[in-house]
């Protein structure tokens, strides 16, 4: 799950949007708000609140959701998955499940007990939930017209969903619905984040009732969305029908109280009666309008211009919330061109680099602490990895190190400590405050010798032409980054690190590691079901990973929130967001 | 003249289906990103990348995309769906249709209005105080770009975040048919951040063309036949004077209507303009199209009506 609204912002985490008080001190600040308490969940019940956003969310089918602003906007209050996410947890709570999975001894059978009586919006208002409706949701992830982006990734291991997805099955036949609230997952090898419930938190386990949305499915792009039943307390506005009528496309999602939903069955109290999201808006204009106004709230931006949250800070901190993000800006170091298939090499840049050079290019220290590898603070495995401190004398000085690098190039062969070789293509945003970070970083590896052809290019450009394409033999590219999916580590160290993970168009293994030893540790940690072992696991990797200097971790960044003075804000700590089923107006 | 309107359209046809060709080639040979890709969304194998290729229909050559595409829209008027959020195009352009043209006949109105005005003042007071003044501002007016313009009169005025909170700002916009008051307090800032720059190029433009005109015979030899000032400039002068203007205004109000980005972002006014910007940076080529064609649609209309116009203001024009 990532903060970017549009599949577009992916990997390159450039962010037209965000940008950060700038200002002082450069002391770390893992996360915190204002003088307020963004964890209180108690509210006062009704009101209307807008949710103002730059951008609009990326579908209206819940398997399609997979960013942080479908969650805030949808996901979250409009339907309800296996498991969920409280304000304050980092594990996930049953939501329409009924208890955590119970998982056989050998790790491949997973149960789940689903809550009785839990029934759709109209025009299935009378219809309870059943297991065959998770399951369907389970399988029609697997539809390309569905156009899931992680059901590969998380449910492969899914006895039978190989078969399902190449049309040679017609179910998927390790999901099993014994009764109505049953449902028995068979796997292929044990997959810790199905024994803990982390991705059966995703919205592809939100229940799609099979005879209602098939038709739907069976077009070339499925149509369901538009159609949709809900089980949150909320619902886009319809008809009743079964016709979405309350969203219009990059304009507004307007959110009223779902009839058929009962709070007693659910830990969200829903206090607001009606909630819009109204998309367009003007980064610098909506956050003044948002400090300054009424009912107010930051919808998908990551925070704030630089001027407005330096004085929102300095006078207005109660409506400023700050949480980790659990995402890491970091620069790629491409392992297949020279001189940086050279681990020395690397070494060297990484030592060089200003670290808090670039966190000002973003802002400063209220973006985020300076990282010192990959895995990201709060997730399992970051204190396995290293913690705030982290290991290698290489990555610890956050003002870099010169006099280090240069010894680390003269052991990769460059007697002066410098480089001497040819010009080698660098690629990044064109946008501030990415572009600031990459020509900071270009800077600063000139002092070890390099020379750059510097290509500034759009964010899709570079996903598309540069970075994400292997081809394009780019040696260094500044703006790479990643968010977690969920509170472990596997999705953020598989898809940037794993060998298998390298593909011609699209690839986001951006430093090309292709080591047969971390492909499979990789390979044998999603496996790990016990959650100390787990950690263990990842953090071992990381440190890996970090060691081999592959990419230069430099941001663990910081999500920054705001909201009018009359709304009581809580914070959800799996998307860094405002969580619109316990917000309420004071 | 009808034979002049029925060969202009002929040529219309003609002009849309080379910017259609133009939009589609300039898509597919200088492509700054792959719509596929973008849709694929984070870490997507190529497998995945290939089939949503396939629904969008991007993997055939791309002159059968394009035949493909004039057919629906020369047979279904159908311009197709976005690659981006799977909206019909036409109903997303006519949704945001009556937002453009709002804001493009009112900045029209208060650009025509000012710059005629102070234009007609400054040429029959060259040299003055007052013409100095009007000239001055104007070039402030032509220089102040419209984003910053756009900001900093919100800043001032816009009731939430303004200094004086005088006006709807940001996000107000509502349809007339919903709320004609919401609709007109709404755009009122739009359409003078708008208007601003084209006021000030039509006042130098009136001064200049009026300049010329009154020094003409036929305004000396109406001046000597005792006819009063205010009917010399207004009757005879203006007249004169304006056909560049009308040329110029027609050109311009076809390019507002084909969408003005800028003052459409910085207010949040969902017109055409908007999605156009919106849709280059999702690399969504239907949506492209769309706008592309409408835009050129409005352009050459508004050509056509310029046409049309000049005969009635000036008899000796004939077609």
């Amino acid at each position: 799950m990532h903060r970017f609204s549009g599949a577009l912002a992916l990997v390159i985490c450039a962010a037209l949007v965000a940008a950060g008080c700038g200002g002082g001190g450069e002391k770390d600040k893992g996360g915190s708000g204002g003088d307020a308490n963004f964890s209180d969940t108690a509210g006062k019940r009704g009101g209307h609140l807008d949710v103002l956003s730059i951008d609009d969310i990326t579908s209206l089918d819940s398997g399609y959701w997979y960013y942080a602003y479908d969650y805030q906007a949808l996901n979250h209050p409009t339907q309800r998955s296996l498991y969920g996410w409280k304000p304050s947890d980092t594990k996930p709570s049953p939501d329409l499940a009924a208890a955590l999975p119970t998982t056989s001894a050998d790790g491949k059978t997973v149960t789940i007990k689903i809550k009785p009586n839990i029934k759709y919006s109209p025009p299935l208002q009378d219809r309870a939930v059943t297991s065959a409706d998770v399951k369907y949701a389970l399988e029609r992830s697997f539809l390309a017209s569905v156009q899931n982006q992680y059901s590969a990734v998380y449910y492969s291991q899914i006895t039978g969903a190989s078969a399902y997805k190449s049309g040679k099955a017609k179910e998927i036949t390790g999901i099993e619905t014994p009764d109505d609230t049953t449902l028995v997952i068979k796997l292929s090898n044990p997959v810790g984040v199905i024994s803990n419930g982390q991705s059966l938190s995703l919205p592809a386990s939100v229940p799609v009732p099979k005879d209602y949305a098939e038709k739907y499915d069976k077009a070339e792009i499925s149509t369901y969305g538009k159609h949709q039943v809900f089980t949150g307390p909320y619902m886009i506005k319809n008809d009743g029908k079964g016709n979405v009528t309350g969203y219009k496309a990059g304009r507004r999602i307007d959110l009223v109280r779902n009839p058929s939903w009962d709070p007693k069955s659910d830990y969200r109290p829903a206090y607001l009666d009606t909630i819009s999201f109204l998309g367009g808006n003007d980064i610098d204009v909506a956050s003044r309008r948002i400090l300054s106004g009424k009912k107010l709230a930051s919808g998908d931006f990551a925070a704030p211009p630089v001027n407005v949250l330096r004085s929102a800070l300095a006078t207005r901190k109660d409506q400023v919330a700050i949480i980790p993000s659990q995402g890491i800006r970091f620069i790629a170091l491409n392992t297949t061109v020279k001189p940086f298939d050279d681990v020395n090499v690397r070494r060297a840049a990484a030592a060089a680099i200003d670290r808090n050079a670039l966190r000002l290019t973003r802002g400063g220290s209220t973006l985020g602490p300076t990282a010192t590898h990959f895995i990201a603070p709060g997730v399992p495995g970051f204190e396995e990895a290293g913690g705030l401190a982290g290991t290698f004398d290489f990555a610890k000085n956050p003002a870099g190190d010169l006099k280090l690098a240069q010894e680390y190039m003269k052991k990769a062969g460059y007697p002066s400590g410098k480089y001497t070789g040819p010009e080698l293509l660098m690629a990044g945003d064109n946008q501030p405050p990415a572009a600031n970070t990459g020509e900071a970083v270009q800077s600063q590896l000139e002092k070890l010798g390099f020379k750059f052809n510097y290509r500034q290019v759009s964010r899709p450009t570079t996903f598309s032409k540069f970075c994400g394409s292997p081809k394009a033999n780019v040696a260094v590219c500044p703006n790479g980054g990643w968010g977690k999916d969920f509170f472990d580590a596997q999705s953020l160290l598989d898809p940037v690190f794993n060998g298998k993970n390298i593909v011609p168009v699209g690839n986001v293994n951006w430093a090309e590691v292709n080591d047969p030893e971390l492909n499979a540790a990789l390979d044998l940690a999603v496996g790990e079901t016990d959650p100390q072992k787990r950690a263990q696991a990842y953090g071992d990797i990381d440190k890996t990973i970090t060691g081999q200097a592959y990419v230069i971790p430099w941001l663990w960044d910081n999500q920054v929130n705001i909201a009018s003075e009359d709304v009581k804000g809580v914070l959800n700590r799996f998307n860094s967001s405002w969580d619109m089923s316990f917000m309420s107006l004071k | 003249m009808t034979r002049y309107i029925v060969r202009r359209s002929l040529w219309v046809i003609v002009l849309l289906f080379a910017v259609s060709f133009l939009t589609f080639v300039v898509f597919y040979l200088f492509p700054s990103a792959d719509p596929a890709l973008l849709r694929a969304g984070r870490s997507p194998s190529t497998e995945r990348v290939e089939a949503i290729r396939q629904q969008l229909g991007l993997d055939r050559a791309w002159p059968l995309q394009f035949l493909d595409y004039l057919k629906s829209l020369v047979l279904h008027f159908d311009l197709g769906y976005s690659f981006h959020n799977d909206v019909p195009i036409k109903e997303a352009i006519f949704e945001r249709l009556p937002a453009t043209i709002s804001v493009a006949l009112g900045a029209l109105v208060v650009w025509l209005v000012a710059g005629i005005g102070v234009g007609i003042i400054s040429a029959t007071r060259p040299g003055s105080r007052l013409d100095r003044l009007a000239m001055g501002g104007a070039l402030v007016a032509i220089s102040a770009p419209v984003y910053w313009l756009g900001l900093v009169s919100m800043y001032l005025f816009a009731s939430d975040i303004g200094v004086l909170p005088i006006l709807p700002g940001q996000a107000t916009y509502v349809p007339l048919t919903e709320d004609p008051a919401g609709w007109f307090g709404s755009l009122i800032l739009p359409w003078l951040v708008l208007a601003s720059a084209y006021a000030a190029i039509y006042a130098r433009l009136v001064r200049s063309t009026m300049l010329e005109t009154l020094s003409q015979d036929y305004i000396r030899t109406a001046r000597a036949k005792g006819l009063r000032e205010r009917r010399v400039v207004m009757r005879h002068g203006l007249r004169g004077a304006i056909t560049p203007v009308v040329t110029a205004a027609g050109l311009d109000l076809g390019i507002v209507l084909g969408g003005s980005i800028l003052v459409e972002t910085v207010f949040n006014i969902p017109g055409i303009g908007r999605q156009a910007f919106e849709a280059i940076g999702q690399a969504d080529l239907p949506m492209i199209q769309g706008t592309v064609l409408f835009g050129a649609l409005f352009i050459v209309v508004a050509n056509l009506v310029v046409d049309i116009l000049y005969a009635w203001l000036d008899p000796r024009v004939r077609y």
